[in-house]
C-alpha cells in the first residue's frame, strides 16, 4: 500500500474505528489514514459502511469503538458542531439545505457556521458586508449560481442544488473536507464541472469523498480505500485498486458505474 | 406591493398603527388591552413555531408564572411596577430556559409530549401550592401600576400603559428575528441536522429562543393580571397555551405582525360571537380545519394573496416590480 509511504502525520485518521446500530455492526474496524492535500476517495457497494463513516468521522454518530485525529487532534468524543469549527465539514449524499432560504442565505449560514456563538446574539444585526458573506459571494461566483442568489435553495434545479450542497462544506472554508457522492443524479454535463471542482479543492484543502463513479474515482484520486461490509478491503493507487483481483472479483460489473480508463 | 409586506419597518407601522386605531373602533379599554396582551404572547409563542419550528405547548406556563410572580411581587414583596416587570422577564426567561431545555432532548412528538407534560406539572404545582397561588380563586387584588401617584384604574389609561410595552417589546421581538441570531433559528427550522452540521450548536439556540420567548410572555402574562386585578389558575392551564398557538396559527407562523392579528381576530371574534351564541367555540373549530386545510399562512397569508394580487393589476411596470419581489440577498 503506497499511503502507508507518507510519513507526515495524516490530515484525518481513523484508528479500529467500530460503529454499531443496535445489534446490526456498521462499522468493524476500520483504520484509515487521509493524507494532506490529497483527493481520497471511498467506493464500495451499497451497504458497505461508507456513509456511516463519514458519519462517525463528522460525529453524527458515536463510534462503539477506535479513535478518530484530525491533524493529530483526538476528535473521537468532540460534538458534530465543534468539529466544523476545527476544519472538519461534509456534504450529504442527499440533498440537505435549507429549502425556503434563498442561496445566497444558505452559504452565508454555513461560512457563520465557523464561528457560530457570534450568531447567537439576538441583539446583533446581520452586517450588509462581512467575512461570512464574502465568503457565500466568491462561492456563489465559483459554483456558477450567482444567478440564482436570490432564489429560495428549494426551487433550483438538481444540479445546481448539488452545488450548492457542495458549497455548503466549502463554505466552512475546512481543512478537510469529506463530500458524499457529490455527482449522485447528476447528468453528464454537471459531473464534468463538479470532478473539475473536486480536483480543485484538493489543492487547497484535503477531500475525502464517496463516489459510484469509477471514472472520477480513478482520473482525480490519489488515493482509493474500497470498502466492503463495514471493513477495508483494499487500499492504493487508483491503478492499484483497480487491477486488484479480489476488487475485480468483488466489485466490477456489480456496482461500478463510469468509465475505467 | 408584496415586497412593501416584506419590510420590517412596515411590520412595526402595522403594529403601531393597531394600537392608535383600537381605541378608535373598539369600546372597551379591556378587551383593546388583552388584544396586544395575547399579540404579544402569541408573537412570542411564534418566535418558538414560525421561527424555531417548536410547537411548544408550555406557553401557558410562561403566561401564568407571569401572572403569579407579577401578583407576589406586587402584593407579598410591594414592589413597584418598574422593578416587578423586569424581575418577571428573568423568571420567564429562567424557566423557559430550564423547560426548553429539557425538551428539546427529544424531537417531534416527543417534544411536544414533553411539554405538555410540563403544563400539566407546572398546573397541578399552582393548584397544590394555594397558599401562594391562590389555588382555584386565584392571585386576588393585583393592583395596577401607579404613574404620577396615580393608580392606572382607568381602562384606557391602563390600555395606553400597555401599548408603549407592548410597542417596545414588539420592535424587541423584530430585533431578534432579523438578527443573526432570528436568521440561524430559519435556519435550524428549515433543516436541523444541516444547522448542525455546518457547526451551529443548535440546542443552544433552541434554549435561547425559549428564554427569549418565555420572558416576553411571561411579561404578557403580568400585563393580563394586572388588568384583571387577578392572576387567576387559568392563566397557567393547558388551555391557555392551546389559545396562544390558536391564535399564532390563524395569523400565521413566521410572521410577527400576523400573531398580533390572529389575536385580535381570535378576541374580537370571540367577543361578538359569544354574545350572539354560546358555543361561538364550535364556528372557531371549523375555521381552525378551514386554515389548517387551505390556507396554512393564515390570515396574514390572506392578506399577502390579495396584495400580490393587487400587484398584478396591469400596470406598465408589472414585470418590474415581479423582478423586485426577490429576497433582499439577491441584491448587488
Amino acid at each position: 500500500m503506497t499511503a502507508a509511504s507518507h510519513t507526515a502525520e495524516p490530515a484525518l485518521a481513523a484508528d479500529g474505528l467500530g460503529v454499531r446500530y443496535g445489534s446490526f455492526v456498521a462499522l468493524k474496524d476500520v483504520t484509515l489514514r487521509v493524507h494532506a492535500n490529497s483527493v481520497h476517495a471511498i467506493i464500495g457497494p451499497n451497504g458497505a459502511g461508507k456513509t456511516t463513516l463519514f458519519h462517525a468521522l463528522t460525529g453524527r454518530v458515536r463510534p462503539a469503538s477506535g479513535r478518530i485525529t484530525l491533524g493529530g487532534r483526538d476528535i473521537t468524543r468532540t460534538r458534530d458542531d465543534d468539529r466544523v469549527r476545527l476544519g472538519l465539514a461534509r456534504s450529504f449524499q442527499v440533498t440537505s439545505l435549507f429549502a425556503t432560504l434563498s442561496v445566497r442565505e444558505n452559504l452565508r449560514l454555513a461560512a457563520q457556521g465557523r464561528t457560530p456563538w457570534a450568531a447567537l446574539a439576538p441583539w446583533r444585526r446581520v452586517p450588509d458586508r462581512d467575512a461570512a458573506l464574502d465568503t457565500a459571494d466568491a462561492l456563489l461566483a465559483r459554483l456558477d449560481l450567482a444567478g440564482v442568489a436570490g432564489r429560495p435553495a428549494g426551487e433550483l434545479s438538481h444540479g445546481q442544488q448539488r452545488r450548492l450542497e457542495v458549497g455548503m462544506a466549502m463554505a466552512a472554508r475546512p481543512r478537510v473536507i469529506l463530500l458524499d457522492e457529490p455527482t449522485s443524479g447528476m447528468g453528464t454535463d454537471d459531473i464534468g464541472a463538479m470532478t473539475d471542482l473536486i480536483r480543485d479543492l484538493g489543492r487547497d484543502h484535503t477531500v475525502l469523498f464517496i463516489e459510484h463513479n469509477m471514472g472520477i474515482v480513478m482520473n482525480i484520486s490519489d488515493t482509493v480505500t474500497v470498502m466492503r461490509a463495514g471493513e477495508v478491503l483494499v487500499e492504493g493507487r487508483p491503478a492499484e485498486v483497480r487491477d486488484d483481483p479480489e476488487v475485480r472479483r468483488a466489485y466490477l460489473g456489480n456496482m461500478i458505474t463510469g468509465d475505467l480508463r | 406591493m408584496t415586497r412593501l409586506l416584506e419590510r420590517p419597518l412596515v411590520h412595526f407601522g402595522l403594529a403601531a398603527a393597531t394600537a392608535l386605531v383600537l381605541p378608535l373602533v373598539l369600546r372597551s379599554g379591556t378587551l383593546a388591552s388583552e388584544i396586544l396582551i395575547y399579540g404579544l404572547a402569541a408573537a412570542a409563542c411564534n418566535l418558538l413555531l414560525g421561527y424555531t419550528g417548536l410547537l411548544s405547548f408550555g406557553q401557558g406556563i410562561f403566561f401564568g408564572l407571569g401572572s403569579y410572580a407579577a401578583g407576589l411581587l406586587l402584593l407579598r414583596a410591594g414592589w413597584p411596577a418598574v422593578a416587578m416587570l423586569p424581575a418577571v422577564a428573568l423568571v420567564g426567561a429562567a424557566t423557559a430556559a430550564g423547560v426548553g431545555w429539557l425538551s428539546i432532548r427529544r424531537q417531534g412528538v416527543y417534544f411536544v409530549m414533553l411539554t405538555l407534560a410540563f403544563s400539566q406539572l407546572f398546573y397541578f404545582l399552582s393548584y397544590t401550592f394555594s397558599d401562594l397561588t391562590g389555588g382555584d380563586n386565584g392571585l386576588l387584588n393585583v393592583p395596577r401600576p401607579r404613574l404620577g401617584g396615580q393608580a392606572l384604574a382607568d381602562p384606557w389609561a391602563y390600555y395606553a400603559f400597555v401599548a408603549v410595552l407592548f410597542l417596545a417589546l414588539f420592535a424587541a421581538l423584530q430585533r431578534v428575528a432579523l438578527s443573526t441570531f432570528g436568521r440561524t433559528l430559519l435556519a435550524i427550522r428549515d433543516n436541523e441536522a444541516r444547522a448542525s452540521a455546518i457547526g451551529f450548536p443548535v440546542r443552544a439556540f433552541k434554549v435561547a429562543a425559549f428564554a427569549i420567548s418565555g420572558a416576553v410572555t411571561a411579561l404578557a402574562g403580568a400585563l393580563h393580571a394586572m388588568l384583571i386585578g387577578v392572576a387567576p389558575l387559568s392563566n397557567i392551564e393547558y388551555h391557555t397555551s392551546e389559545t396562544l398557538l390558536i391564535m399564532t396559527i390563524i395569523g400565521g407562523a413566521g410572521n410577527l405582525f400576523a400573531s398580533v392579528l390572529g389575536a385580535a381576530f381570535y378576541l374580537v371574534a370571540g367577543d361578538l360571537l359569544s354574545a350572539i351564541w354560546p358555543r361561538w367555540l364550535l364556528l372557531l373549530g371549523a375555521l381552525l380545519v378551514a386554515i389548517a386545510l387551505f390556507m396554512q399562512r393564515g390570515l396574514w397569508g390572506l392578506i399577502e394573496r390579495a396584495a400580490a394580487r393587487l400587484a398584478r393589476e396591469p400596470r406598465p411596470d408589472a414585470d418590474a416590480s415581479a423582478d423586485a419581489t426577490l429576497p433582499e440577498e439577491s441584491r448587488p
